[in-house]
């Protein structure tokens, strides 16, 4: 494992994302509430830039007529056709064990503990860092 | 499949011997005589044995050598024994009345027409002529109704010669949506399947599946599995078969050779759109094979042969087709020439089994 450092977390603040290269794989790391997400940027059916999609929550299973909003925030849809993952994990939802995206570890850590990485950027002590574990 | 066979069925009352099963095969009163004396008034009066309007076969509607001297084509059992059941070796002949009832703006007419149908099928094709048990029959519904349908269910029901309902695919709205609802919960509770047949499309009050009307019968006739398509997928969006779990459905004398592609397209666009039908649990396609089975007539054929084994292949007919033959229309397919060789296993499949196992025939 590889840890790179995406960002300070202060440019990634809740509601935001950014697509990264890393070792020649673009990788959306997402900030949703507070929480971090990071996807591999290609999507399993047809290679859209799966990350450029919408986040939301998803219906799930129910009976008919019924409607059941849920997993607000954690369903990110590809932007072409529409299929649905699940943010964190990486697994589809209409077959979450066949088709899936892969899914990367985030965490904020404070700069002096991150690895030297690819990209380095200028950041306070104070604020810390979005490090993306490849 | 063995968890939708329902009691009727387990209790094997339903004799069919362990020849071929033809899911569609029209029996014709002599005359409308007989279907008017069993027609309170004021429907006595008023029904002339009419039939559809337009797009009738320019050539001929029904086989030629089918015709007995003293009545239409389809109403001498004797006739159609020897030219079906002795012919072939027919152990079983599910019988489709062809009514025309859903044509109709006024349901109570419909109604009655359906339920003289019943009444004379149950009085002659399924008891007099039925000493061998050899002739299953439909009840027929107008959908015009549900709730009389229901009724008409009811009424018949406990004949073990009734052995489905039938409606016909002609329609104002398609067979997912909830108007329909309690005809499929009678059809569940009674353990009857219903068998969708076309042949009104277009007419009285039902939507023509077109962009407007067809100038030929040969166009509407060849469009006729258009309405069984659009049927076919409401049903299944709409989640008919998880509201009701022991519903079965079979589509007669649509063909066939639509249905992978429907199928293909139906699970690839769930895998984006679920999430509008959230009760589809799991990909369309899973819901066909457990529920719906397809009548082979009118048989698409291949010029060449290893197509039409591909096509058999690609939507596991072993598993899902039934022959019928609708004997005595035009387009009848014979068991032994409308298809190409078939392997022992497949050709007991589509000719025999999968009717015995979908209507729990013994």
């Amino acid at each position: 494992v590889v840890s790179h450092v995406v960002a300070p977390a202060v440019e990634l603040p809740p509601g935001t994302r950014r697509i990264i290269e890393v070792e020649g794989r673009s990788i959306g790391v997402f900030n949703v509430d507070g929480r971090y997400y990071a996807l591999r940027n290609a999507c399993p059916h047809q290679g859209a830039p799966l990350c450029l999609g919408s986040i939301g929550g998803t219906m799930v299973e129910s009976r008919p007529g019924e409607y059941r909003w849920e997993r607000e925030g954690e369903i990110l849809r590809c932007p072409w056709h529409g299929w649905e993952f699940d943010l964190t994990d990486g697994k589809s939802v209409f077959n979450p064990h066949r088709t899936r995206v892969r899914s990367y570890q985030v965490s904020v850590r404070s700069p002096e503990h991150a690895d030297p990485s690819v990209e380095t950027f200028p950041v306070s002590v104070e604020a810390g860092v979005v490090v993306v574990d490849i | 499949m063995t968890q939708y066979v329902h009691e009727r069925a387990k209790n094997g009352h339903v004799g069919a011997g362990s020849g071929i099963v033809d899911v569609d095969v029209h029996p014709v009163p002599r005359s409308a005589e007989e279907i008017k004396a069993r027609m309170p008034m004021p429907w006595r009066d008023r029904y002339q044995g009419e039939r559809r309007a337009f797009f009738n076969n320019p050539v001929h509607g029904t086989r030629l050598d089918s015709k007995p001297a003293d009545g239409p084509a389809g109403s001498d059992p004797d006739l159609l024994r020897a030219q079906l059941i002795d012919e072939y070796g027919v152990s079983c002949a599910i019988l489709i009345s062809r009514t025309f009832c859903n044509i109709h703006p006024d349901p109570d007419y419909g109604i009655a027409i359906a339920g003289a149908f019943n009444e004379w099928l149950a009085d002659t094709w399924l008891s007099e002529h039925n000493a061998d048990g050899v002739f299953k029959g439909s009840i027929t519904i107008a959908q015009q109704d549900p709730a009389a349908a229901v009724e008409e269910i009811s009424r018949w029901a406990s004949n073990p010669h009734f052995i489905q309902v039938t409606m016909d695919s002609g329609a104002r709205i398609p067979f997912g949506q909830r108007y329909y609802y309690p005809i499929y919960e009678a059809c569940e509770r009674f353990g009857l399947p219903l068998s969708i047949h076309p042949g009104t499309e277009g007419m009285g009050i039902n939507h023509q599946p077109t962009p407007g009307y067809p100038t030929h019968y040969i166009e509407w006739h060849c469009a006729m599995s258009l309405s069984f398509q659009a049927h076919l997928i409401s049903l299944l969006t709409e989640g008919v078969f998880e509201r009701f779990p022991g519903l079965k459905v079979v589509f007669v004398e649509g063909g066939v050779a639509w249905l992978a592609p429907l199928m293909w397209r139906l699970d690839s666009y769930w895998k984006a759109l679920r999430a509008e039908i959230p009760w589809v649990r799991r990909p369309p396609s899973e819901y066909l094979f457990e529920h719906v089975r397809l009548g082979t007539q009118p048989l698409e054929r291949p010029d060449n042969d290893a197509h039409f084994a591909q096509l058999l292949e690609m939507m596991d007919g072993e598993r899902l087709l039934m022959f019928s033959s609708d004997y005595p229309h035009w387009d009848f397919d014979s068991p032994k020439r409308a298809f190409p060789h078939l392997s022992d296993r497949v050709r007991e499949r589509i000719f025999s089994g999968n009717a015995r196992d979908f209507y729990g025939l013994t």
